[in-house]
């Protein structure tokens, strides 16, 4: 039946405060360094922020990609772009290959980071035009592609902090439904003034460094990054002749509607996707070996997501952590970013620490502390949890 | 006070797009949040805001918000103690 | 793909430049001849209480309002899913927050503008109004958001996972935003600049006490397709059985009414119909065009104000949708009338 047919990854690639690439990013997870400091690149007033930033400017990435200065590109897709091309060499994707793909990229910032910049020109003279193109999520995810060749279905999904998860998910889908063979899959957000501004304005943001799962935690840290995932069917793997890295191998979606910026106090959308990937998988809580949480480290998600954990595994919590006080928080690329992190714990046998952690909470989890080196990881659970109550949850297994 | 209290209404009102309500639906000692106008978190962020803009009071703790919005009569004296503008 | 169950259109309901949540322009067209106008709103007040709308712009007012107007007439509270498309999102809050940030400073934001310039809040607002805990998702990928929305639905009814799906798509204006769309070419000469918010119920169930208006046979979404990848998309699509008429994305404008002329040679025979002169153009305009053909095949009839020769056509087959956007993305969507065969 179509519903079983499994998912495998064969590829994947990954830009963060923490790294440019899978490499850096694996050493920054096993000597457990954040990428969290102070602003270096948005010109922002609000300096008081810790931010995970990645540790490029834009000319420096248009340096890394080969784009010619002047060429209009906006700081979403750069990163966009460095992620989707070391998933396409990961998985020996060539431009021929991507005609009958599908490119599934969550963002909803978008060209955000220009339009801020340039709004005054978009309205009074003709001379930034190229950039009220590249506004749009649509046209940042095109911005994104265009440049490693046509796809077959561009889409964009825009479900805030869960978008990158809701990607990889719907990429699960077409090939489970025999929709694409090949799907490129996860998301890329950049800061901007706008939502830092906006975050700001909600009154969620930490002026010290965050600290998910801790009693004193006093809210997140904006980070940014991208990730994509290449995920294939089966009968694309065996004639590709590709081995598969990690599998996709179930995933859940709910809605919390409770309210557009906060969670339940009893964590019920966060419960009914984490429940529902189970049982996309087939899998029990019991047979989760540790659980990348959304963690962002404010006083209200840690308690939500907590409680939906303890609701779901009961007295047999496994190992937790969030790692947004390493990377920060990617908002729409956390589900893709995040997941890639999962795929290096699985790959290389240890469990993501959560960084910065000291004080017990009353009403929560205890996070995992421990690397654990050579551990032996089967199932990991992700979760990305986004306003308005989108829920997402992947269930990441290690191949044989 | 009473033209104090009377002008804070009227901003409420229009901060909060409060369309149907008159500053004399409002009794100034009526729970703001909960029952009464029935606010929630997010208007509490607006009179954040308000406080700030129109009276200079800059609030740091969003949850101190809670004891000053109790009702009109706590919240213009609040301001009226440390207002800067 | 097959589709085990049919997915029925139980209804559609629109919020636009024509007569609100009515389908008097069928018959009674208003006519508009400025280049930008903006939506005729009806009484939210019969929605949505005032304490509730108090934090909704339009987009989700009307997000909101078509919604659960859909959902009333198809005889459904909780749709297992709510997906929505929206090219730009909450234009005029995302255009508040901006200039008051470039104007203050960066202090003194009001959160709401914030909240509500996020894309996916038409979801979740009618998630929380209807307390639907089911899939959830948004799209934002410009005049293609609201097939890329229905696509999603139209997998998730086949992978067996849901039986109703609340598919949106919603757009606003803004003049500056007006301006924007044509300074970045997704507006073109002559073409009005409109608003829409569309929301279609579709189901696998049969409801009782509802007639749903027709049937979705097929949706494919295609980027950068060649001359024979639309043809064959659209022959797959058809099977064989050549459509009453086909709605398509023409506006008037040469440039983009050209990325509709492959059809002369793929289906030659097939009346062409169009939507934009009466419903103008955003990046919802696609689901105007759902809208339109669920409705004419609920009627039996495509009324002259549709069609390029301005006479009837008979609706007994099914209408094929096609909407090229800016010449690069092109949708293909065929509904077909309750007594057809699959």
């Amino acid at each position: 039946m179509a519903q079983n047919r499994s998912v495998s990854i064969t590829g994947f690639g990954i830009v963060s405060a923490i790294g440019v690439g899978k490499q850096e990013t694996l050493d920054s997870l096993l000597s457990n360094r954040t990428g969290i400091g102070r602003l270096k690149y948005l010109k922002t007033v609000h300096t008081e922020f810790p931010v995970g930033e990645v540790k490029l400017s834009d000319e420096e990435m248009e340096r890394i990609l080969g784009i010619a200065p002047g060429t209009p590109a906006t700081r979403t897709a750069l990163m966009g772009m460095l992620a989707l091309h070391e998933a396409l060499s990961d998985a020996c994707l060539g431009r021929g290959d991507l005609l009958q793909a599908a490119f599934l990229n969550g963002t909803t910032v978008g060209g955000m980071d220009k339009s801020e910049q340039y709004y005054t020109d978009f309205i009074e003279n003709d001379t930034r035009n190229e950039y009220i193109k590249s506004h749009d999520c649509g046209s940042c995810s095109e911005m994104t592609a265009d440049r490693f060749g046509r796809f077959r279905y561009i889409t964009t999904i825009s479900t805030a902090c869960s978008s990158a998860a809701n990607a990889i998910a719907l990429g699960g889908d077409m090939i489970r439904a025999g929709r694409a063979d090949i799907v490129v899959a996860g998301g890329s957000e950049c800061i901007t003034k706008f939502h830092l501004n906006g975050f700001n304005s909600l009154m969620i943001l930490d002026r010290e460094l965050c600290r998910p799962f801790d009693a004193t935690r006093a809210g997140l840290n904006l980070g940014e990054g991208a990730a994509y995932l290449v995920l294939e069917s089966d009968e694309s793997v065996r004639k590709r002749g590709v081995k598969p890295i990690a599998l996709l191998s179930g995933y859940g979606n709910a809605c919390d509607a409770y309210h557009q910026t906060a969670s339940s106090p009893d964590g019920e959308g966060a419960y009914l996707a984490m429940s529902r990937a189970l049982a996309d998988a087939g899998l029990a809580p019991a047979d989760i070996d540790y659980v990348n949480a959304h963690g962002t480290g404010t006083p209200n998600n840690d308690v939500s997501e907590s409680q939906a954990m303890i609701r779901l595994f009961g007295e047999n919590m496994p190992p937790v952590s969030s790692v947004k006080s390493m990377t920060g928080h990617t908002t729409s690329a956390s589900g893709s970013v995040e997941a890639a992190i999962c795929i290096l714990a699985l790959r290389n046998g240890f469990v993501p620490v959560n960084y910065g952690w000291t004080n017990p909470m009353d009403d929560g989890i205890v996070p995992n502390m421990e690397l654990k080196p050579s551990c032996r990881l089967r199932n990991i659970l992700c979760n990305a949890f986004g306003f308005g109550g989108n829920d997402s949850s992947l269930i990441l297994t290690a191949t044989d | 006070m009473e033209e104090m209290i009377l002008k804070l209404k009227q901003e409420i009102i229009e901060v909060l797009n409060l369309e149907d309500i008159t500053p004399e639906d409002i009794d100034n000692d009526a729970p703001l949040f909960g029952e009464g106008l029935g606010l929630d978190s997010i208007d509490a962020l607006e009179l954040i805001v308000l406080m700030e803009k129109n009276y200079g009071i800059k609030l740091q703790d969003p949850a101190k918000g809670k004891e000053i919005f109790k009702s009109i009569n706590v919240m213009a004296e609040y301001i009226q103690k440390n207002r800067t503008r | 793909m097959l589709q085990e169950s049919r997915v029925n259109v139980l209804s559609v309901k629109q919020i636009s430049i024509q007569k609100p949540l009515t389908e008097e322009w069928m018959t009674n067209p208003e006519i508009h001849t400025e280049n930008f106008v903006r939506a005729i709103d009806p009484d939210f007040r019969q929605f949505i209480s005032a304490g509730d709308a108090r934090r909704l712009g339009k987009l989700l007012k009307r997000a909101l309002a078509t919604s659960l107007s859909a959902l009333h007439e198809g005889g459904i509270t909780n749709p297992d899913a709510i997906i929505t498309g929206t090219g730009f999102g909450s234009v005029e809050s995302t255009e508040l927050f901006l200039e008051a940030m470039i104007r203050d400073g960066e202090q003194m934001l009001k959160p709401t503008w914030f909240m509500q310039s996020t894309h996916n809040t038409a979801s979740s607002l009618i998630a929380i109004h209807t307390q639907s805990y089911g899939y959830n998702s948004t799209y934002t990928q410009k005049g293609l958001s609201f097939e890329c929305a229905l696509y999603d639905a139209w997998l998730q009814f086949g992978l067996d996972r849901i039986s109703s799906a609340l598919v949106g798509g919603h757009d606003e204006m803004t003049p500056e935003f007006a301006g924007f769309m044509r300074k970045a070419g997704h507006l073109l000469e002559g073409e009005i600049c409109s608003e829409a918010a569309v929301s279609a119920l579709l189901s696998t169930r049969e409801q009782e006490g509802t007639k749903a208006l027709c049937t979705v046979a097929g949706v494919e979404v295609l980027d950068s397709p060649d001359a024979e990848t639309l043809d064959h998309a659209v022959r797959s699509m058809i099977a064989g059985n050549i459509p009453d008429a086909v709605l398509t994305g023409m506006s008037g404008n040469a440039t983009n009414d050209g990325y509709y002329h492959f059809l002369k040679k793929t289906l030659p025979e097939v009346p062409l119909l169009r939507y934009k002169h009466l419903f103008g153009v955003n990046f919802s305009s696609s689901a105007i065009a759902f809208y339109a053909a669920a409705n004419c095949l609920g009627k039996g009839f495509i009324p002259p104000v549709l069609t390029l020769t301005g006479e009837s056509v008979s609706c007994s087959k099914g209408i094929l949708l096609i909407n090229a956007v800016e010449g690069r993305h092109y949708s293909v969507i065929l509904l077909k009338p309750l007594c057809g065969k699959l």
